[in-house]
C-alpha cells in the first residue's frame, strides 16, 4: 500500500476541513446578527400558517414587527385571542380578550331547495361562473365552487351535502381570507357564540325570493319586530344580525317563515362542535304555505 | 479558434446543448420540487446561480492547487467538493443574513436546500472534469475563467429551463386536464416532451 498517498489523503482533506471549519467559526462570530430572543418566542406561539391576514409578509415578520413595537400583540387575527393572550405574556403587556370570531357564510340554498337554472362547465371558480351569473337560479346564492376552500390556510372550509360550503368552526382561525376570495360577498366573521345566523343573502323580495329558493329571506320584517333588542335588520332585502346586540333569545328563528334564520347548537363531541338547526316554528302564528 | 467565440461555445454548450436538467437529468428533485409557480422558481434560480458559480470556481481552486498536485483528486474529489459547497452555502447564507436581510428574504429558504443539490456538485465537478457526467471524458481542460463561465453557464440552463417549466405548469393548473393525470403525472409527461424538444440542440456545437 502506498502510505505516502494516504498521508497525502488524510492531511489535504484535514486540511480542508480545519480551514473552511475556521471560516465559518469566524463568520459566525463576525456575521453574527442579533436577534431579539422574544422574536423566536412570539414566533413560536403564532400559528406559522403564514396566512398573511396581519398584513405582514409571514408569521416571522409579524414576530419582528410586535417585538419591535410596530404592531399590536393582537396582529394575528388568526390566531384568536389564545394566541393574543401568550403573545400579550411574552411582550409583557396586559390585554383584554375579546370573543373569537369564526367565518360564516351566509347561504343555505342547496341544490334540494333551490334549482338550477344552468349547467356550468367552464373554468372551476366561483369568480368565473359568478361572471356567467351562475348555475343557480339564485343570482346570490353559494356557487358552491372552491374559491373559499383555496385560499383558506387551516382548510377550515368543506363541501356540504347540498352542493354548498360550509365552515367547519373548530377549524376556522376567523383570519378573513375566504371574505375576500367570494366573488358574490356571503361570507363574514360571526362571534364563535353567535346562537342565531341568518343564512341568506338574497335581494329579492316575497314571492321573487322565495321562486328562487325555497329557503330564502323574503325580507319580511317578522324578525325585525320579533326581536325585544333591536338587534335585527333588515336591508337591501336580507335580515342581519347585530351580535354586539344579539342576547340569545332566538325569537328570530322562531317567527322566520322560510327558516333563514337558524340556530347554532353547541354539541358536545360534535366534530364541528356544534350544528346549525331549523327552530320549531311558533304557534298562532299565520303559516306560510 | 478565437478567445471570445470559445467562451460562448462553453457557455451556451452548458446551457442549451448539454442542459443540465433535461438532457443530463440531474438536480430534478428542485426541478419538481419548486417549479410549482414562477415566484418561487425564480427564487430558486437565482440562489443558484449565485452558489453555483461561487462553488464551482473554489472547488476548481481546490482541485488545481491541492488535489491534483499531490495526486489525491482522483478519488478524493467527492467528499472535498461536497465539503467546500456545504461550507460556502453556510459561509453565504451568514454574509447575506448580516449584510442585507431583503435578499436574506428573498433567497435564505433555499441556500440550505441547495446545500445538498446535486446539480451543484456536478458543476463543481464537470467545471473540472469536463464532460464526467456525460461519460464522454473530453480530454480538455477548463482554465479557470472557462470553468466559471461553464458553471454560470449550467447554472442559466438550470434556471432557464426551471423558470420555463414553472410558467408552464401554472398555466397546467388552469388546464382541463383527465382527473388521472392531474398534478404529478401530466408534469413529468410535460418533461418528457420538453427534454425531447431539448435534443434539438444535441450537435449543433460541441466543445
Amino acid at each position: 500500500m502506498d502510505w505516502n498517498l494516504v498521508w497525502k489523503a488524510v492531511i489535504s482533506l484535514a486540511s480542508f476541513g480545519l480551514l473552511l471549519g475556521a471560516l465559518l467559526a469566524i463568520a459566525s462570530r463576525r456575521f453574527y446578527v442579533e436577534v431579539d430572543p422574544r422574536v423566536e418566542e412570539v414566533l413560536d406561539v403564532l400559528p406559522k400558517s403564514n396566512c398573511g391576514a396581519c398584513g405582514l409578509p409571514g408569521c416571522e415578520a409579524a414576530a419582528e414587527a410586535v417585538v419591535e413595537g410596530r404592531a399590536p400583540v393582537s396582529v394575528c387575527k388568526a390566531g384568536g385571542p389564545q394566541v393574543t393572550a401568550a403573545v400579550a405574556r411574552i411582550i409583557g403587556v396586559e390585554v383584554e380578550t375579546g370573543i373569537a370570531r369564526v367565518a360564516r357564510i351566509h347561504c343555505k340554498g342547496g341544490i334540494a331547495v333551490s334549482p338550477l337554472r344552468a349547467y356550468y362547465q367552464g373554468v372551476s371558480s366561483c369568480r368565473a361562473a359568478d361572471l356567467t351569473g351562475g348555475d343557480k337560479a339564485c343570482p346570490f346564492g353559494c356557487l358552491g365552487l372552491h374559491d373559499c376552500a383555496d385560499v383558506c390556510p387551516v382548510n377550515a372550509i368543506v363541501f356540504d351535502r347540498q352542493g354548498l360550503r360550509r365552515v367547519i368552526a373548530t377549524r376556522c382561525t376567523g383570519c378573513g381570507l375566504c371574505i375576500e376570495a367570494c366573488p358574490r360577498g356571503l361570507i363574514e366573521l360571526v362571534p364563535v357564540n353567535a346562537k342565531v345566523i341568518s343564512r341568506c343573502k338574497s335581494q329579492y323580495v316575497g314571492k321573487k325570493a322565495t321562486g328562487v329558493c325555497r329557503v330564502a329571506c323574503i325580507g319580511c320584517r317578522k324578525c325585525e319586530k320579533a326581536c325585544p333588542r333591536n338587534a335585527i335588520r333588515v336591508e337591501n332585502g336580507y335580515a342581519m344580525i347585530d351580535y354586539d346586540k344579539c342576547d340569545g333569545c332566538l325569537e328570530c328563528a322562531m317567527v322566520c317563515p322560510t327558516d333563514t334564520i337558524e340556530i347554532w347548537v353547541e354539541m358536545r363531541g360534535h366534530p364541528e362542535g356544534g350544528e346549525f338547526v331549523v327552530p320549531p316554528r311558533k304557534k298562532g302564528g299565520k303559516e306560510s304555505s | 479558434m478565437n478567445e471570445a467565440w470559445r467562451y460562448f461555445l462553453v457557455f451556451f454548450g452548458a446551457a442549451l446543448v448539454s442542459n443540465i436538467l433535461l438532457i443530463r437529468f440531474i438536480g430534478l428533485c428542485p426541478f419538481f420540487g419548486v417549479s410549482d409557480s414562477l415566484e418561487t422558481s425564480l427564487g430558486m434560480s437565482i440562489s443558484v446561480i449565485f452558489v453555483m458559480t461561487m462553488a464551482s470556481s473554489v472547488s476548481w481552486i481546490a482541485w488545481n492547487l491541492v488535489l491534483e498536485p499531490l495526486g489525491v483528486g482522483e478519488f478524493l474529489y467527492i467528499p472535498a467538493f461536497i465539503l467546500i459547497i456545504a461550507s460556502l452555502v453556510q459561509f453565504v447564507e451568514m454574509v447575506i443574513k448580516k449584510t442585507s436581510p431583503p435578499l436574506y428574504r428573498a433567497m435564505g429558504i433555499y441556500l440550505p436546500l441547495i446545500t445538498t443539490n446535486c446539480a451543484v456538485f456536478a458543476a463543481a465537478t464537470e467545471s473540472v472534469k469536463p464532460g464526467f457526467f456525460t461519460k464522454l471524458n473530453i480530454a480538455y481542460h477548463y482554465g479557470f475563467l472557462e470553468a466559471v463561465v461553464y458553471s454560470v453557464g449550467i447554472a442559466v440552463g438550470f434556471s432557464l429551463v426551471l423558470i420555463f417549466f414553472a410558467a408552464i405548469r401554472e398555466r397546467l393548473k388552469d388546464a382541463p386536464i383527465p382527473k388521472f393525470f392531474r398534478g404529478v403525472p401530466i408534469a413529468f409527461i410535460t418533461a418528457a416532451l420538453f427534454s425531447l424538444a431539448f435534443m434539438g440542440f444535441a450537435g449543433m456545437f460541441n466543445l
